[in-house]
């Protein structure tokens, strides 16, 4: 899968989740300060992402992921390391 | 004589109940109903028969074989289906071979051990299909638990039975001499381990109560009868109205009626829950209150398995699955239905019908933090009270997260919309 596949992905569960609009999402997009992130979010965000995606997120590394970019490499790490 | 108890096809009319126990698992008084049908037969060994997934399960909690036909043969059996209610006397060892049906549902068959040989096939559904087609009927007018809300509805009556079997009373445990029985004493039974503590009322006037081993009556609760407490439970500062049954490993404060605790729940604070039956592995947070009547008093109606049913009842509460978690200040309606493994926060009046292992969070359901967190979770509430969450009661919380997830989908996708504004 492609990088940009991945990308839109994770940006639409994003938007989905916080409900706002995948375009008004940049790399820069803080969970925390942008979005006003509860723990709610976080584990929500993160089941999502581990069911689109079938793999599995420790919580070590869900915490390293503080913005948008961060969760997008993440993610397209995952699957290309999946896809091996 | 063997005992054969078996679920049949209704099992899905009693979710959520029924998603993590077989039907005659279910508690309706002190006892569950299955151990209803076996104190009619004392000393007479059982085998069980109930869907896949819980098999392993209750393997290791049952005394008897489970799910093995071969443990029918070699003996006359008596086949009663998991959901009749059985009074004390209620089955009668019969002599002759016989089909007893109610309305046009199997309440129990007497079959001699030749012919439970001959007819035996692959599975329990055959075979009482065989002997009810072979069999001589007898139409009887037993109880069957159809619904969630019909084990409310005659938990008093089973209270009362159940203290009748036990043939024990008076106040064996401690008591304070500042507790105070109002009415009858000789309704009372306080097991020999359990605590009544300074200022609890015990009110006989209705009904008997009855309070198990290790259990606690903390101070300034008041008890009304028809009453069972299971063993090793709390009660906290609690207004226990009349017709309440609560299981083993149990804490209640706050305001209860008319309701069932299958076992190891907590509803530790302040808050209203009536006519309403709680699975295990529940917790309910402080001020969290279910209505058990509407406004215009008109019947209650509820979504089980995604059918609406007219309950015929104007008090009707809600009906959770084991390991819900329901926050602070949730507010359910009449006749809710929340599923297993789900997570509501509060702050306004939930929808009617929440799937299994859905959140309900900010107005809208969600799929939470998946099965796998849940587990996880589950493993640690578990563990606090003693518990091990095996690795087949693990496969069964998968199975029960598959079957539900279509609905679960369906849903989510639904509240989306209504939650979501359009930019």
């Amino acid at each position: 899968m492609s990088n940009n596949g991945v990308e839109a992905r994770v940006r639409k569960i994003i938007a989905e989740q916080f409900g706002v609009k995948p375009e008004s999402l940049n790399r820069e997009t803080s969970f925390m300060k942008d979005l006003m992130a509860e723990s709610i979010d976080t584990v929500e965000l993160i089941a999502a992402l581990e069911e689109e995606f079938d793999v599995e997120i420790p919580d070590e590394d869900a915490e390293k992921n503080q913005t948008v970019g961060q969760a997008i490499d993440y993610m397209s790490k995952k699957v290309t390391q999946k896809g091996h | 004589m063997k005992l054969c108890i078996f679920e049949d096809g209704r099992f899905s009319d009693l979710y959520p109940l029924t998603y993590t126990r077989p039907v005659f698992d279910l508690r309706c008084g002190r006892t569950k109903l299955y151990e209803k049908i076996m104190r009619n037969f004392q000393g007479v060994g059982a085998t069980f028969f109930m869907r896949g997934h819980l098999g392993p399960v209750f393997r290791d909690r049952l005394e008897g074989a489970v799910n093995e036909l071969d443990a029918l043969r070699g003996d006359d059996v008596l086949f009663v289906n998991g959901r009749v209610l059985a009074w004390r006397g209620a089955i009668r060892p019969p002599g002759d071979e016989v089909a007893a049906i109610r309305g046009d549902e199997i309440a129990y068959v007497y079959a001699k051990r030749e012919t439970v040989s001959k007819l035996i096939g692959s599975s329990i559904d055959d075979l009482l299909d065989r002997l009810r087609a072979q069999l001589s009927q007898l139409s009887i007018d037993a109880d069957l638990v159809g619904h969630p809300w019909d084990l409310v509805r005659n938990n008093p009556k089973a209270i009362v039975d159940d203290f009748e079997s036990i043939g024990r009373r008076g106040i064996l445990g401690k008591m304070s001499p500042k507790a105070e029985i109002y009415g009858d004493a000789e309704k009372v039974h306080v097991a020999e381990t359990a605590e009544i503590h300074p200022f609890v009322v015990l009110d006989t006037h209705s009904g008997p109560i009855m309070i198990d081993e290790k259990t606690k009556v903390l101070p300034f609760s008041r008890i009304e009868g028809p009453c069972s407490i299971g063993s090793e439970s709390t009660i906290v500062r609690g207004n226990v109205r009349e017709e309440v049954s609560i299981g083993p490993v149990c804490r209640i404060g706050g305001e209860i009626e008319a309701s069932i605790i299958h076992g190891y729940s907590n509803k530790y604070h302040t808050g209203f829950l009536g006519h309403a039956y709680v699975g295990e592995w529940v917790n309910i947070g402080a001020l969290t209150t279910n209505s058990d009547l509407k406004n215009d008093y008109s019947n209650v109606e509820v979504y089980v398995n995604g059918n609406l049913y007219d309950t015929g009842d104007t008090k009707v509460g809600s009906f959770i699955g084991d390991h819900t978690k329901l926050g602070i200040g949730c507010l359910l309606n009449t006749g809710t239905i929340v599923g297993v493994g789900c997570n509501l926060l509060g702050g306004e009046v939930l929808p009617k019908y929440i799937p299994s292992f859905a959140w309900f969070t900010r107005g809208r359901i969600s799929r939470g933090s998946g099965l796998r967190r849940t587990v996880e979770a589950e493993r640690r509430v578990m563990s606090r009270r003693g518990v091990e969450m095996s690795q087949s009661y693990v496969q069964m919380l998968q199975h029960i997260y598959d079957v539900t997830k279509e609905e679960r989908e369906n849903l989510i996708k639904r509240s989306k919309g209504r939650a979501i504004p359009e930019a």
